[in-house]
């Protein structure tokens, strides 16, 4: 006896409708969630690697200036590294010899800010975004070596904390 | 003689809503914010204030006869809170928990009572120790800054229209003291 071939009878001209809902759903609520956290600020500012910032309840959106970064392994002006620190303390070679507080490829780095981005070197305002673990004395050194290149408005940047 | 026309309409009937543009909106919109978004929102410590603020804190600095308050942070004693006052200097301490770190509700109470008994005082002097943890510095002057308590107002006179206002900052004006000691 022959046996029947089964043919699966396949209609290529259907169509069929895909439930999207749960998907709009989704989709729905990631959309309100990232436009939550959408940031609105003028200034956008880089997280720098290896930098943990304090937390603290300020409310102040961030403004431009001259950016410095301390980590526990550098210092870095903008982007480029102008001093090493080991042991929490500034490789002595970038200090200078009669002043142990003054960093000199620092004050360097922002004096030539000075020519290059006039309008943003007059406000004086420099954005520290220091680890919050690091002692006062390697902050105080870039307060002061700021200062003394005319750079006194010092905003410390950090991350938003409730309590 | 006309015939009244009957519109049909079945009650039953359902209909499906086409959700495949607002969907492609969706997978456009989704990318872009998850680019631009800002996880980690980063604020600043700066000393933008409100006019009357800032003008009841220029009064004061013009005032050489103005009490001044020095805070020293350590890490061994605490903080030390100075306040000078017509040439004489009252020094009280707010110490360290059982785990070595600041009392700060402590420290944030202390900041209260001097703010209730000097509202014209609006500028202090930070000065910690070469060893102090960035951390405790921005905490200590988190709890300087503003009062905790919603309802907790200080009155400040608008140098302008001569009214007397209120204000939820104490010590927004917070100067490091000894950055230039060398």
């Amino acid at each position: 006896m022959a046996r029947t071939r089964v043919k699966v009878n396949i209609k290529r001209s259907q169509t069929f409708g895909l439930n999207i809902t749960s998907l709009t759903d989704m989709f729905t609520i990631l959309l309100v969630f990232l436009l939550q956290n959408f940031a609105a600020g003028d200034v956008v500012i880089d997280p720098v690697d290896g930098v943990r910032l304090p937390s603290s309840m300020t409310d102040k959106n961030p403004v431009d200036g001259a950016k410095v970064s301390i980590s526990a392994k550098e210092i870095k002006f903008e982007q480029k590294v102008v001093a090493v620190i080991a042991n929490n303390k500034v490789d002595a070679a970038s200090l200078d010899a009669h002043d142990d507080q003054f960093i000199k490829p620092l004050f360097d780095e922002l004096k030539k800010l000075n020519v290059d981005k006039e309008k943003l070197a007059k406000t004086g305002k420099v954005l520290l975004q220091a680890d919050e673990n690091l002692p006062y004395d390697l902050l105080r050194k870039v307060m002061y070596t700021a200062s003394m290149a005319g750079f006194p408005n010092l905003k410390l940047v950090t991350t938003v904390s409730s309590n | 003689m006309g015939k009244r026309f009957k519109l049909h309409i079945d009650r039953n009937a359902e209909f499906e809503l086409d959700l495949a543009p607002l969907l492609a909106v969706m997978v456009k919109l989704v990318p872009v914010l998850l680019i631009s978004s800002a996880f980690v929102q980063m604020m600043i410590i700066e000393t933008e204030l409100p006019q009357v603020v800032q003008e009841a804190i220029k009064k004061q600095e013009a005032d050489p006869g103005a009490a001044k308050i020095s805070v020293a942070v350590t890490k061994t004693e605490g903080v030390k809170i100075t306040l000078t006052e017509k040439g004489q200097a009252h020094i009280e301490v707010v110490g360290l928990n059982q785990d070595k770190t600041i009392d700060y509700p402590a420290l944030h109470a202390k900041f209260v009572e001097l703010k209730k008994s000097h509202p014209a005082v609006f500028k202090i002097d930070i000065q910690p120790e070469s060893d102090v943890a960035y951390k405790d510095i921005v905490k200590v002057m988190d709890e300087a800054r503003k009062a905790r308590e919603a309802n907790l107002k200080f009155p400040v006179k608008d140098e302008k229209t001569g009214k007397e206002t209120t204000t939820e900052y104490m010590f927004p004006e917070i100067v490091f003291g000894n950055t230039m000691d060398g």
